[in-house]
């Protein structure tokens, strides 16, 4: 909990401070979650097509950190994905 | 009473009587392990992504359902003695979603 809170104030901190020429913006590469914004589309075990977004050409479940989904509809996701595979869906 | 989600799998050489059979078979074990039938979806005959038990194909059955833990204990008890089911898969959810259907009705 401490270290979640010590991040969200860094982050804050580091929008508001300006930058020096040379220095990369942390802001710019950061894609919010697809999966929070308004009108995101739900995480089912029955929505192939969306599952399949977030799985590899072999059907490995791709990291979060290549897809920013957040970590609690990471979880979400992985677990419908499994439900899916039982399915033999995926 | 809780909702929850069942999908069954049953094998491909069915006859159209038999799937009517076994429809309303596990309907009546719900029915009478005090659950109630909401919804019942039929995606029809689709084809496995990998094999199962050397199957390809098979035809998959959506329920959606209220009920308490026996039902859901004595479906599964009778599903696991069907030689006619290849696989079925129960997920409890916080609420139905009657309306939506992902996938589309093939009558086949």
């Amino acid at each position: 909990m401490k270290r979640k809170k010590n991040f969200k104030k860094n982050k804050k901190s580091s929008r508001h401070s300006k930058l020096s020429l040379f220095q990369k913006s942390d802001t710019k590469f950061a894609r919010s979650c697809p999966f929070s914004e308004k009108g995101a589309p739900e995480i089912d075990y029955k929505n192939i097509k969306l599952l399949k977004r977030y799985i590899s050409e072999s059907g490995r479940i791709l990291p979060s950190r290549v897809t920013s989904v957040s970590f609690k509809k990471q979880r979400e996701l992985s677990q419908s994905i499994k439900r899916a595979r039982i399915l033999a869906l995926i | 009473m809780n909702c929850y989600e069942h999908t069954l799998i049953a094998k491909q050489d069915l006859q159209e009587s038999d799937v009517k059979n076994l429809i309303s078979k596990y309907e009546g074990i719900i029915n009478k392990n005090s659950g109630e039938v909401l919804k019942i979806e039929k995606w029809g005959l689709k084809k496995f992504s990998y094999l199962i038990k050397n199957n390809k194909k098979g035809f998959y059955f959506h329920i959606k359902l209220n009920g308490i833990g026996k039902t859901i204990k004595e479906l599964e008890k009778a599903e696991n003695i069907d030689q006619s089911l290849i696989r079925f898969l129960t997920v409890r959810v916080k609420k139905h979603d009657l309306k939506k259907e992902y996938f589309e009705k093939n009558e086949s």
